[in-house]
């Protein structure tokens, strides 16, 4: 039997039109579910006129209301305390509590189940399974456990491989990679901005090369965009020596998406998600692949706290691409590419932050930070660009200014006010970088 | 690669354990060192009904 390959080769490797059955008929089972056991969607479903019976085709659940994260903070904080009427179970079977980063707004909180904190470890296993973990890895999470889901899911789903997990915690950045070095850790997670941070700090503070002197193979990052950023991937890579593979989840919805070891792009998993992508102005259907719009997304099998049609507002498109892995999952092009609320107009431009992340990495003498801030001057828009220099590229400022000038305007068609600060100075980030600063007045 | 599992025979084994552990709960007189780890189990055996019971009818 060929499942060396696969976490599980009967749906990782199912015919599309299976999948698509698979697909209906557990759309089918978490919308009864919801619509029998949380007053939030049985009056959501019944405002719109639809019944779980009205589902009976895969182009029905086209009819079924949307969720905004608008909503799901409108309801919280009232009984059943403090999720509010979108709890489908009783309080006394929620185990788990997380909520979201606030990026966006108030955080959401995130109630679960034990089985639903089983598969929310399940979803990680497809996602570690297929970027090559193993039994015999030993795997380093250098995060902040606490309220935030982060890498919690993870730890549990590397579990449930066999790995070896080592927690760390409430530890500087410089008591883990020490750690990583003295326990021969294989295998990281982290944010982009953390693994690079973390080999900045292992270079500068310990005088350890993350490629040289440990033995980190494998890094899954998460979180930001900037796996799916070639130039930003390349650095990652170039430090670490390790292969770098991208994950998208989020604490609402479940780890939904992810690159395997052929790196082509991110598979959705499609036996525990269904991913709708619409167009962003009309909200029809997107199925063509390489066409950007914002995705709706479901997880068949979250019971405490359904996320159905929930409307992420993360932009993405289909790959045209196929990958070598031989997994029926379809891909996703460049991950989450920006959010329908974020990709923003300035000098009329419509703007995507990766794009400048994209070039800032791609220049050997700047440092892994910078900073956007869109300010008005008048009635014009105003885009400055903070980067830092690499100690010792100081004298090459000029050729560095000309090639940032040069592939901003080919990658985002804008110039730039462009500032040079001296290396360690703009702000370092652990988790989540607010890189992107929108300083203009709202209208 | 669908047809080389035994889907239906795993399928009926996982119907299996879910019975098993269901009785055990209901005949537990609620000692809670039972009823709780029944509830761990019954988790993971929904983990199974995912990868493989719920796609018996589709597969074949």
């Amino acid at each position: 039997m060929s499942s060396g390959k696969y976490w599980n080769p009967i749906l990782e490797t199912l015919p599309p039109e299976k999948l698509q059955q698979l697909q209906l008929k557990k759309f089918q089972n978490i919308f009864r579910w919801a619509y029998e056991h949380s007053k939030f969607h049985h009056k959501l479903y019944s405002d719109a006129g639809i019944e779980p019976d009205d589902i009976k085709t895969f182009d029905d659940i086209r009819k079924v209301p949307k969720v905004e994260k608008s909503m799901m903070r409108a309801i919280q904080g009232k009984d059943p305390y403090p999720y509010g009427d979108m709890l489908c179970v009783p309080l006394e079977e929620v185990t788990e509590y997380h909520q979201t980063s606030g990026t966006t707004g108030q955080p959401v909180y995130q109630a679960d189940t034990w089985q639903d904190w089983e598969w929310f470890a399940e979803a990680w296993a497809f996602v570690l399974y297929a970027q090559g973990y193993r039994a015999r890895d030993r795997v380093f999470l250098p995060f902040g456990y606490n309220v935030f889901i982060a890498f919690w899911g993870a730890h549990y789903g590397a579990e449930k491989l066999g790995c070896e997990v080592i927690p760390g915690g409430v530890l500087n950045t410089e008591a883990r990679i020490l750690k990583m070095q003295e326990l021969r850790a294989t295998a990281m997670m982290a944010t982009p901005t953390y693994v690079l941070g973390m080999a900045d700090t292992a270079r500068r503070k310990l005088g350890i090369d993350p490629a040289r002197d440990l033995l980190i193979r494998k890094i899954t990052v998460a979180g930001e965009p900037g796996g799916s950023i070639p130039t930003t991937k390349k650095r990652m890579e170039e430090a670490w020596g390790a292969k770098v593979y991208d994950h998208i989840g989020a604490t609402e919805i479940g780890p939904w998406s992810y690159e395997c070891i052929y790196q082509s792009g991110l598979h959705v998993n499609e036996a525990l998600f269904l991913v709708e992508i619409e167009d962003v102005d009309t909200g029809e259907l997107i199925t063509e692949l390489g066409r950007r719009g914002r995705m709706v997304i479901t997880a068949f099998d979250r019971i405490a706290q359904p996320c159905i049609k929930f409307d992420s507002k993360d932009i993405i498109e289909w790959s045209p691409d196929e990958c070598e892995c031989g997994r029926t999952f379809r891909l996703i092009k460049g991950g989450v590419v920006g959010r329908a609320d974020d990709i923003t107009k300035v000098k009329g431009v419509l703007l995507a932050p990766t794009s400048i992340e994209e070039v800032v990495r791609s220049i050997p003498g700047l440092s892994d930070e910078y900073e956007v801030l869109v300010t008005k001057k008048g009635d014009l828009d105003d885009i400055t660009l903070k980067v830092e220099l690499i100690p010792g590229q100081e004298r090459n400022v000029d050729v560095i200014r000309g090639k940032l000038v040069d592939q901003l305007r080919v990658k985002t068609g804008l110039g730039y006010n462009l500032e040079f600060h001296e290396y360690g100075t703009l702000p370092r980030y652990e988790v989540k970088a607010k890189r992107f600063r929108d300083l203009r007045p709202k209208e | 690669m669908v047809e080389e599992y035994k889907i239906g025979d795993m399928a009926e084994k996982v119907q299996l354990l879910k019975q098993t552990a269901t009785e055990l709960k209901r005949i537990s007189g609620g000692i809670q060192a039972v009823d709780r780890n029944v509830d761990r189990i019954l988790a993971s055996i929904k983990m199974l009904e995912i990868n493989v019971s719920d796609i018996l009818d589709i597969a074949g």
